[in-house]
């Protein structure tokens, strides 16, 4: 059971549910004191202690339901084998072969196999002769023959289970393995022995050669069956979870197509856990500043003896967040991306103002809000993105029309390259920017050494930001978003 | 039927008498808690009951219920304990007084300082400790439930500080030491999730996540609550809620507006649900104009359909 449930809780893993050890021992204890029968409350149980959120919960059940399915499909298939349900609609479909001759032992041997994959043999034979053949065979060759012979299902899923942890199987990771899994696990069930029986009835016995032989294949399906399931269970999210790995450190200019999809994810997974972390109205105690009045009146009671003692306390609000962003030609599969946070940034936070700019600057807080995704950044780069750039008109826009709502609780965000087709920049501007809002970031996509090079004005504009640095994969963005939140 | 689920069965009994009416994953919480001793973390959308659950808990089991409302800035003064100032003042005066008879006839200083030391010492002492909820929940003989409602209005330091007494049920007083639980009580933390809790906190609890309920579940709440409202309006009023719920608004009606409902139109006299009607008495469902404003074209199919239920 502990083994049962340490693979159910490795599966979870596999799965994005983060399962710490001790979930792990409440799990166990839990099992324990609900028992295994009542598959219902095990399920509202397990999950109560393992899954502590939606989505681990949407997560849980569904792998849940996987892991526990497999003894469910198993019974009510091994009851079509037995002789009164007859047999008659599963032997139409595989092992025509020993249809006409092994009559004497179709009966055991259908109950033996189970599922519809492995069972073959026709219409149900005479039980006296069935019991005959096993008990012969007893003697010959033990445990898994007499087992398929018998057509003990429980039996035989419970040697297949035990196999399988004897194989590991719950360290499969690839599906090229799935050949390996399926031998090792035929051998530890006792593969060899049918061998040997069949090698022993060669030439003397062609009927039980062939009925043996049926019986070893149907055995080979359902173990494949097996392995599938279990691969499927413990790398249902493997996959998944390496591309995205991957992704995350590629530069973005060159990220495929079909990979767009995944990286949205991905930034709105970004997006959201970074504010998760630090959209807290967080209080800090700056020791030092006393906080005279309060003490005063609060010591009133006591004398005026200086009992309880209050500091100055200062709170830090979630960040206000203007973000300016350049479309043009020259940035084109960048900003892409950088519309992408945007936009996941927007839903996030409540108070972010976004705009765009080629040549003309303009406002899409409300298009973002309004519209998804792929139109709203559509949109943004059909009515922004065709101009060549320039800082200076940008910026003048900017003066216009935000600089009275910048104050010292804003966050100013530039996304762009800082190449202004050699117009004036208007760095100007960016000084008084810079002298009322909290921090002006920039991030370029250009490395450091392209700065001032050619028509680019890094180097004068980035005099006026706290902090210009170059931001090419999303780790570079996480890593930037993270600290403009973190310090507020 | 297992023996675990008969337990399970009886819980969910024991609270429909109370008038709570719950499914069979609420109550599997109730039991893990008691048979782990775990606290439960509460998540769902408000007016689900889950303060409620709480409630029904402390009388199926009859023990007290002491509960503490998170805000924020909320600290261990207000939560576990002050000292009680005042008196502590007092004690240091006859103190004083006492001084002369103690030291009269001592040589030295050392022998003072030794008098001094077997003196007993009680300035910080349980004697002036005013207990807050979560220290008189510890104090409890014979155990109590203990409520912390909306722990995600409180600040992540004191979501810091209640680790200690979640997973061991003691918690610790510098100038005393450790102070364990007489008696574990039972734990309900509730939250709407208006902040993110930390791991830590999750991993400790049991989660039980309550969603709006079902429209079979709704009409037994109504029955156990508002009994006297007439079965077939009963019907149409939970299948009108269970509609709304389907619709794009602000806020969707909780349990509790259900009830608030039921009562309203029973005070009213209705027999079955009509549009009038129903427009008079929206408010009571949504809380928002914008949603009142919306829903009001969608009225008459929301109000056929429901009576077609």
């Amino acid at each position: 059971m502990t083994q049962m449930l340490g693979n159910f809780i490795r599966a979870l893993r596999a799965s994005d549910v983060r399962v710490s050890i001790s979930e792990s021992i409440d799990a166990g204890r839990t099992a324990e004191l609900v028992g295994f029968e009542d598959r219902e409350i095990l399920k509202s149980a397990l999950s109560q202690v393992l899954a502590k959120t939606d989505e681990e919960e949407f997560a849980f059940n569904s792998v849940f339901d996987r892991y526990f399915s497999f003894e469910k499909i198993r019974s009510p298939a091994a009851n079509d084998g037995t002789p009164e349900d007859g047999n008659q609609d599963d032997n139409a479909s595989d092992n025509t072969s020993e249809e006409d001759d092994s009559s004497e032992s179709d009966e055991s041997e259908s109950q033996g196999q189970g599922g519809p994959p492995g069972s073959g043999g026709g219409a149900g034979g005479q039980s006296e002769k069935s019991e005959n053949a096993s008990e012969q065979e007893a003697q010959a060759s033990p445990d898994l023959l007499e087992l398929l012979e018998r057509g003990d299902t429980a039996a035989l899923q419970q040697a297949l289970a035990e196999a399988g942890q004897n194989a590991r199987i719950d360290r499969i990771r690839l599906f090229t393995q799935r050949g390996m899994y399926v031998r090792r696990i035929m051998e530890d069930m006792g593969l060899e022995g049918l061998e040997m029986e069949i090698e022993r009835a060669t030439d003397k016995d062609e009927d039980r050669v062939d009925y043996i032989r049926g019986l070893r294949d149907g055995l080979r399906e359902q173990v494949r069956d097996y392995v599938e399931r279990q691969l499927d269970l413990y790398t249902a999210n493997a996959g998944q979870q390496l591309r995205e790995e991957v992704l995350s450190r590629v530069r973005l200019t060159n990220v495929d197509r079909r990979d767009m999809r995944l990286m949205q994810g991905l930034v709105r997974k970004m997006a959201k856990r970074l504010v998760a972390l630090n959209s807290r109205r967080r209080k800090k105690d700056i020791r030092g500043a006393l906080n005279f009045r309060k003490t005063i009146r609060r010591n009133i009671a006591h004398d005026g003896i200086m009992f309880d003692i209050h500091w100055k306390q200062k709170k830090i609000d979630r960040p206000k967040l203007v973000a300016i962003c350049d479309v043009s030609g020259s940035v084109s599969s960048y900003a892409h991306f950088l519309l992408m946070f945007l936009y996941s940034l927007q839903e996030v936070l409540p108070k972010v103002r976004a705009f765009a700019f080629s040549g003309e600057l303009g406002e899409v807080t409300d298009l973002f809000k309004t519209q998804d995704l792929e139109t709203a950044i559509g949109e943004t780069l059909k009515i922004y993105g065709s101009g060549s750039t320039d800082y200076g008109r940008a910026f003048e826009e900017l003066e216009r029309t935000v600089l009275d709502d910048i104050d010292h609780r804003t966050t100013v965000i530039i996304l762009g390259d800082g190449r202004s087709n050699n117009a004036d920049p208007r760095a100007d501007i960016l000084k008084v920017v810079h002298a009322r809002a909290k921090r002006v970031l920039w991030l370029n996509p250009e490395p450091k050494s392209m700065w001032g090079t050619g028509d680019s004005e890094m180097k004068s504009l980035a005099a006026y930001c706290d902090s210009a640095a170059t931001c090419t994969s999303l780790k570079d963005l996480e890593r930037v978003v993270s600290d403009i939140l973190r310090k507020g | 039927m297992s023996i675990q689920r008969q337990e399970i069965e009886a819980i969910r009994e024991g609270f429909s008498k109370s008038g709570y009416i719950c499914n069979t994953h609420i109550a599997t919480a109730i039991f893990l808690a008691q048979k782990l001793q775990k606290p439960i973390l509460v998540e769902g959308p408000p007016g689900v009951g889950k303060t409620e659950l709480a409630k029904a808990t402390a009388e199926f089991l009859s023990l007290p219920l002491i509960r503490l409302q998170c805000y924020e800035g909320l600290d261990e003064s207000k939560a576990l304990y002050e000292w009680k100032y005042g008196k502590q003042l007092l004690y240091t005066q006859v103190l004083k007084e006492k001084l002369g008879d103690l030291m009269e006839g001592a040589e030295g200083l050392t022998e003072s300082l030794a008098r001094l030391h077997d003196f007993d010492d009680t300035f910080f002492s349980e004697d002036f400790l005013e207990p807050r909820p979560l220290l008189k929940a510890l104090w409890e003989e014979n155990g109590s439930v203990l409520l912390i409602d909306e722990i995600d209005k409180s600040d992540d330091e004191f979501e810091a500080f209640l680790l200690e007494l979640l997973s061991d049920y003691q918690i610790s007083i510098p100038e005393l030491g450790t102070i364990k639980a007489r008696s574990a009580p039972i734990v309900f933390l509730t939250s709407n999730n208006s902040r993110e809790l930390g791991d830590a906190l999750k991993r400790r609890c049991i989660h039980l996540y309550i969603p709006f309920p079902e429209s079979e579940l709704e009409q037994k709440i109504i029955a156990a609550r508002v009994p006297e409202i007439d079965e077939g309006l009963r019907k149409q009023l939970v299948a009108f809620v269970q509609g709304l719920r389907g619709e794009d608004l602000k806020k969707h009606p909780a349990v509790s507006e259900t009830i608030d409902w039921a009562r309203t139109l029973l005070l009213l006299h209705a027999k079955e649900l009509d549009a009038d009607l129903v427009r008079n008495t929206l408010n009571i469902l949504l809380k928002f104009q914008d949603d009142i404003e919306n829903i009001d074209g969608e009225l008459n199919a929301l109000v056929s359909k429901a009576r077609g239920a």
